[in-house]
């Protein structure tokens, strides 16, 4: 387990590179918006996770709420991937700059995808 | 053109059902439903912010002596997404079985009400397409501006295709019934 952690804190540390690379190459730092996007986009889910399952319902079944924290992130998601695009069409940042941070941003968000996948089995043990 | 009328169901909305979509995916139908909508709302405005930063940050060519865009992406392009964006969040708050007028809400003023506001929704959404192909056609088609400047008018269509892609595909994964419900009905 210790493996993946340092494998995970390693890819973790290439998107955040990757992103402020992309930025600090052309002197423009618009595409640090990217790395704050995919930061915060698994919080909704997150906060809305804990509401609508009780005793009664199965994790899978949908309520509400977990469904709008679904909706934001998605939303979130997609909003991190069509920024850097947009901002590359109107030519306001250099296109290897939109595909670094757009890489760089698919990196952070599978680490935290994948750190929270597979330490979930532990919290629920308990 | 008379519909026959012995299998009707008084708690369908539509005359014409939703089709019950099986794509196997099994319990997280509704989930992938749920992330499918909420990426397609919002492409749906990324796709008409792209047009108005375009817009914004138009280079006229280098010889030329002022500026040389004959048009803008002004408010008034705005305005079809924004009704659009008003109509999704009408649709989706009411609730869903409100409207199919089952037992346990059997005050019938109330689903009458719920069903006004469904149609004050999908109103708004029509409005805001119509609303975006008139921009289309009268702003940037008439008066035959070349295919960079008509692009503010496709993205706008977009736009608002999306929107209703999306409230369909939010509509169609909320409404599946699933497991347990489906257990308790039998």
């Amino acid at each position: 387990m210790a493996a993946a952690v340092i494998l995970l804190s390693f890819v973790l540390a290439v998107g955040f590179l990757l992103i402020i690379l992309s930025c600090a190459l052309w002197a423009n730092w618009l595409p640090l918006l990217v790395a704050l996007t995919f930061v915060l986009a698994p919080l909704p889910n997150a906060i809305f996770a804990r509401c609508g399952s009780d005793d009664f319902s199965t994790d899978s079944e949908g309520s509400g709420p977990a469904d709008l924290g679904r909706f934001i992130t998605s939303m979130v998601v997609i909003t991190g991937f069509a920024f850097p695009l947009i901002l590359a069409h109107a030519e306001i940042i250099h296109p290897a700059a939109c595909a670094m941070s757009i890489i760089g941003g698919g990196l952070v968000y599978g680490t935290i995808l994948s750190y929270a996948a597979a330490f979930r089995h532990e919290s629920d043990e308990f | 053109m008379s519909l026959p009328r012995s299998n009707y169901d008084p708690r369908r909305v539509c005359l014409n059902p939703f089709p019950n979509l099986d794509f196997h995916l099994g319990k997280y139908r509704r989930t992938i439903g749920v992330y499918i909508a909420g990426g397609l709302f919002a492409l749906a405005h990324w796709l008409f912010l792209d047009a108005a930063v375009l817009s914004s940050h138009y280079h006229p060519p280098p010889d030329a002596p002022y500026d040389s865009a004959p048009v803008h992406v002004t408010f008034v392009d705005w305005v079809p997404g924004i009704l659009s964006a008003l109509g999704f969040l009408v649709v989706n708050l009411i609730d869903k079985d409100r409207i199919k007028g089952e037992e346990a809400y059997a005050d019938a003023r109330a689903v009458w009400r719920a069903r006004l506001f469904l149609f004050i929704g999908f109103a708004l959404m029509a409005g805001g397409l119509a609303g975006s192909v008139t921009i289309l056609v009268l702003k940037y088609v008439v008066p035959s501006y070349p295919e960079r400047f008509t692009y503010y008018g496709y993205a706008n269509v977009s736009q608002n295709i999306a929107i209703m892609l999306s409230a369909v595909t939010l509509w169609v994964a909320q409404s599946v019934p699933s497991d347990y419900e489906y257990s308790l009905s039998i």
